[in-house]
């Protein structure tokens, strides 16, 4: 089932319309928080509306321009089907890992493969933790992402319906990495909005890998929001590779909470897509935290690549790094605003943020906004960003040691990502996605 | 002219000569509100031609429309009441009577900071408002001052007298850097401007002294809306202080100035300020005054030069953005900054260097000092354009925090498009390292002595772009606002 969305009215009209028509159409429909949930957050969003280019966070990328699209807003419970064959070219089957495949935001358990996991640990999809693990779901599920502020989290909350789930518990270790490949297919210009919850409970430990693909060419807009709990002492890689290719846009929020001793490592690669906005947020609700927020993009034709993040300290005695990095060819553009918060009386806190691009055309373009906001004295915090060029001594360093000079400048763009790159601390996933730019920087100099 | 308007003109006529010359002055103030009479008032009361009145007008049009459109500037990271535009009164004559008839009756605390800032007796006189014998040693100062520019060419008047005396580069050059349209502060100022400075200096000429508004003296009390506008010929060089390290206490709370540059080819202006006006009651922050200054350069010809360097202690709130267009080849903008806020202030300062021209370059280096409950914020902005081919930025904001209950935040935007240019950022925030603090205690310092030092040592870098004698001042006055701020 699907509903086309009316373009003669305003935006938001259409999403509220839409609402009122498949108000039964959600994620756990009987569960009578999450269906209040969903009532508080289009009212919400009915007043937020549509962000713009107005507003400070969205200056640079006018995502109401995007959205105001003919889209069919899907609320199918299954896929169009996907042959195994379709998404060979994605699994990354070097990489031994607990599967999952999902096709337009809904489990497919037949591409899926998740093996054995330890005693405990949940790898399902959002819809069917609401039924077999209502009590973590309940706990955690809305209490990161703020649909209070957040226009589009607003919008992901009223129309929830299903996404991934996993759920580590208290003390145990996942060794293989949790993958889920994200396939957005059929041929309707889709308006998809996934909802993710991963639960990883004190001393547990897990590797989760998301990867965004796009079987069609017809113009699709996804707008996921995810959520993550880091447990004391529990420490979690979560990695995202987005390459959905030229027509698909989207909007990725990310929220993630950690406790007391606790280490959080995101790392997101944008590879392609059309317009590409990501939030991460950090809130280091606990002491002696560590948190990684890391991002690259690979801009090329006319890509639109925003990262927004938000490192919130709002405990003392806690460090977090930050390091965002983007190659832009052709006419793409890059927007990097990461902001550190302290908070009044967080001391004792080493905060970290960086942003480095390399611009390779005329026509390409960088807006970078690094910000600090501190409150509390006794504490390091420094930003850096930089725009520039490949270095030409290095390029002169390596002609001189024989290398022509396409592979001198493919070599450098390689060793500048690289930072990014080897922070995937899975070997065969970061083999392949280095390949991958490698591939693509060798494009730019055939 | 409306009649209610030549109504109101004859009423006000009548009421001068119904009181005498003196009494006149004192109590000349145009009735509170912005409105067209007000501006028709305050251009009639300064004698000022057709044409100026003409650009008021339309400035006046824009901001009421503004004002009456409900603007309000609230994005900066500031916290307080925007002004009410309708009950602030836009005109008041200089005071003739002194607030002071002898030293004796100034404050001692202001005499104790004069004292340690080592400035003279007849310039205390002067700052505070002491009535002034007609002998007055720095009168002959100035004097001889304006023999040696006019010998020169150089024009140093102040804004009135220059419409008057030479509209044609007033006229050419006002409103260019900074138009009227601006931003609301800015516009309000270009429709009720009450008086400033301006400097031109001809082709070729370095300016042979530093210009300062203090050489001015008879000339002090230009109100709140002050506007300045320097123009540097090609060759030109001239350099330019504003404001002193004497703590000032304004009449009014709202100061909305506006500072215009323009340097032409091979031409170099440096603009240097001192800010210390009255930061309000230290516990309640009350009463301070509002400094929401629009400060602009245009570097217009190739090979020209903008350089800004700032010392602000003073005031409330603090709202300003020194910016650079760098529009010729070459040019180079800098923006060198202090910025201490202890007590109650809040500071929202940092600069826009705009790169247009070919190989332009530019440098930004931002010192933030915050203390007790104060907040303190850089926000600046480094633009390339598609054709900056070349171009090159340098930014350096470093924060320092005294105590746990202020705020220092950097908000550095940075825009590229040119894929030559080269844009560094850098930033850091921290408190005064115990690890310095016991290098100076080790060395025998006390606490404060150690503090002074290692705030003076965070600062160097800006405060020796200041002329010499600004700067020896500068180091003493931040010790004597660091003062205190230990324990």
């Amino acid at each position: 089932m699907s509903t086309a969305l009316d373009t003669d009215v305003r935006p938001e009209d259409r999403f509220i319309s839409a609402f009122e028509v498949n108000h039964g159409q959600a994620l756990n429909g009987v569960n009578a928080s999450i269906a209040q949930q969903r009532e508080d957050a289009i009212e919400r969003f009915s007043q937020l509306g549509i962000p713009d280019n107005s507003l400070e966070a969205w200056k640079y990328t006018d995502i109401s321009k995007t959205i105001d699209r003919p889209y069919t807003l899907s609320l199918a419970a299954e896929g169009p089907s996907v042959a195994p064959s379709d998404i060979e070219p994605f699994t990354i089957d070097a990489m031994d890992a607990h599967r999952v495949v999902l096709v337009n935001g809904h489990v497919d358990e037949s591409l899926s493969d998740i093996g054995d996991l330890p005693a405990g640990v949940v790898v399902s999809s959002l819809a069917q933790a609401g039924e077999t693990h209502p009590d973590v779901v309940e706990a955690h599920y809305g209490q990161y992402a703020d649909a209070e502020d957040e226009a589009l989290t607003a919008l992901n909350t009223a129309f929830v319906q299903d996404g991934a789930f996993v759920y580590v518990p208290s003390g145990t270790i996942v060794e293989k990495p949790i993958f889920f490949l994200h396939i957005t297919a059929g041929d309707e210009p889709l308006f998809l909005q996934p909802r993710h919850l991963f639960v990883v409970e004190d001393g547990a430990i897990a590797k989760i890998v998301e990867a965004q693909h796009a079987l069609t060419d017809a113009q699709t807009f996804t707008n996921t929001v995810s959520e993550a709990f880091v447990g004391e002492r529990a420490n979690l890689k979560h990695y995202l590779f987005q390459d959905e290719g030229t027509s698909a846009s989207q909007v990725h929020t990310r929220a993630g909470t950690q406790k007391d001793n606790s280490v959080y490592s995101t790392n997101t690669i944008t590879f392609s897509g059309e317009v590409v906005r990501n939030n991460a947020t950090i809130e280091a609700d606990g002491s002696f935290c560590e948190s990684n927020l890391y991002g690259l993009c690979i801009g090329k034709d006319e890509m639109h690549v925003d990262n927004h993040t938000q490192m919130d300290h709002v405990q003392p005695d806690c460090n977090s790094n930050e390091l965002y990095k983007h190659v832009l060819n052709d006419e793409s553009t890059a927007v990097f605003n990461g902001k550190v918060l302290v908070t009044r009386g967080s001391q004792r806190i080493d905060a970290y943020q960086q942003n480095d691009t390399i611009v390779l055309t005329d026509d390409a373009n960088i807006y970078t906004k690094p910000e600090l906001e501190i409150y509390a004295d006794d504490v390091v915090c420094s930003h850096g960003a930089t725009t520039g060029q490949v270095d030409e001594e290095g390029v002169f360093y390596l002609r001189s040691r024989g290398l022509s000079e396409r592979r001198a400048h493919i070599l450098m763009l390689q060793a500048f990502t690289d930072e990014v790159v080897s922070e995937y601390k899975i070997d065969p996933l970061r083999d392949y996605i280095a390949e991958k730019i490698r591939q693509r920087f060798a494009s730019y100099f055939a | 002219m409306s009649t209610s308007e030549t109504e109101y003109l004859k009423g006000k006529a009548s009421e001068d000569y119904k009181h005498g010359f003196y009494t006149d002055i004192e109590a000349e103030t145009a009735p509170d509100g912005l409105t067209e009479d007000v501006v028709r008032y305050i251009s009639h009361r300064k004698d000022e031609p057709e044409w100026l009145l003409n650009w008021r007008l339309k400035a006046f049009r824009h901001v009421r429309d503004r004002i009456d459109g409900g603007e309000s500037i609230d994005w900066a990271h500031l916290d307080y009441e925007a002004p009410k535009f309708d009950e602030i009164s836009y005109f008041s004559a200089p005071k003739e009577k002194a607030n002071y008839d002898s030293l004796d009756e100034v404050p001692d605390e202001i005499l104790e900071t004069f004292e340690r800032l080592g400035i003279p007796l007849e310039e205390q006189k002067a700052l505070t408002g002491v009535a002034v014998d007609a002998v007055m040693d720095s009168v002959s100062v100035a004097t001889t001052f304006k023999e040696k520019l006019e010998e020169k060419g150089v024009i140093f008047k102040s804004f009135g007298e220059a419409a008057r005396e030479h509209p044609e580069i007033v006229r050419e050059h006002m409103g260019t850097v900074i138009p009227y349209t601006d931003n609301l502060y800015a516009a309000l100022n270009s429709a009720v401007f009450s008086d400033g400075s301006f400097v031109y200096v001809p082709e070729g000429v370095t300016c042979p002294m530093e210009l300062s508004t203090y050489f001015r003296i008879n000339e002090a009390g230009t109100g709140q809306f002050e506007r300045t506008l320097i123009v540097a010929e090609p060759g030109a060089y001239v350099s330019y202080l504003e404001g002193c390290t004497a703590p000032m206490r304004k009449e009014n709370q709202l100061h909305a100035a506006v500072v215009e540059l323009i340097a032409h080819e091979d031409a170099e202006i440096k603009y240097s300020t001192i800010q210390n006006w009255y930061p309000g009651d230290p516990d309640t922050g009350e009463g301070g005054v509002y400094n929401l200054v629009t400060k602009r350069g245009l570097c217009k010809g190739d090979n020209s030069k903008i350089s800004w360097t700032q010392l602000e202690t003073g005031s409330a709130v603090t709202q300003k953005y020194p910016s650079v267009i760098l529009a010729g080849d070459n040019s180079v903008g800098e923006f060198y900054s202090v910025a201490f806020t202890k007590g109650h202030q809040q500071a929202d300062t940092g600069t826009k260097m705009q790169h247009i021209g070919k190989n332009t370059k530019s440098t930004i280096i931002s010192k933030g000092i915050s203390a007790d409950v104060a907040d303190n914020s850089y926000r600046g902005q480094v633009k390339v354009s598609k054709n900056a081919e070349n171009a090159r930025n340098f930014s350096q904001c470093d924060s320092m925090l005294l105590g746990p209950d202020c705020g220092a935040h950097t908000y550095p935007y940075i825009e590229s498009s040119a894929p030559s240019a080269q844009v560094e950022h850098e930033a850091t925030t921290s408190k005064v390292g115990e690890d310095q603090m016991f290098y100076c205690h080790q060395r025998g310092l006390g606490e404060e002595e150690a503090l002074k030092l290692i705030v003076n040592g965070f600062c160097q870098e800006v405060l020796q772009e200041l002329p010499m004698e600004f700067a020896v001042e500068a180091k003493e006055l931040l010790d004597i606002e660091l003062e205190g701020s230990v324990g």
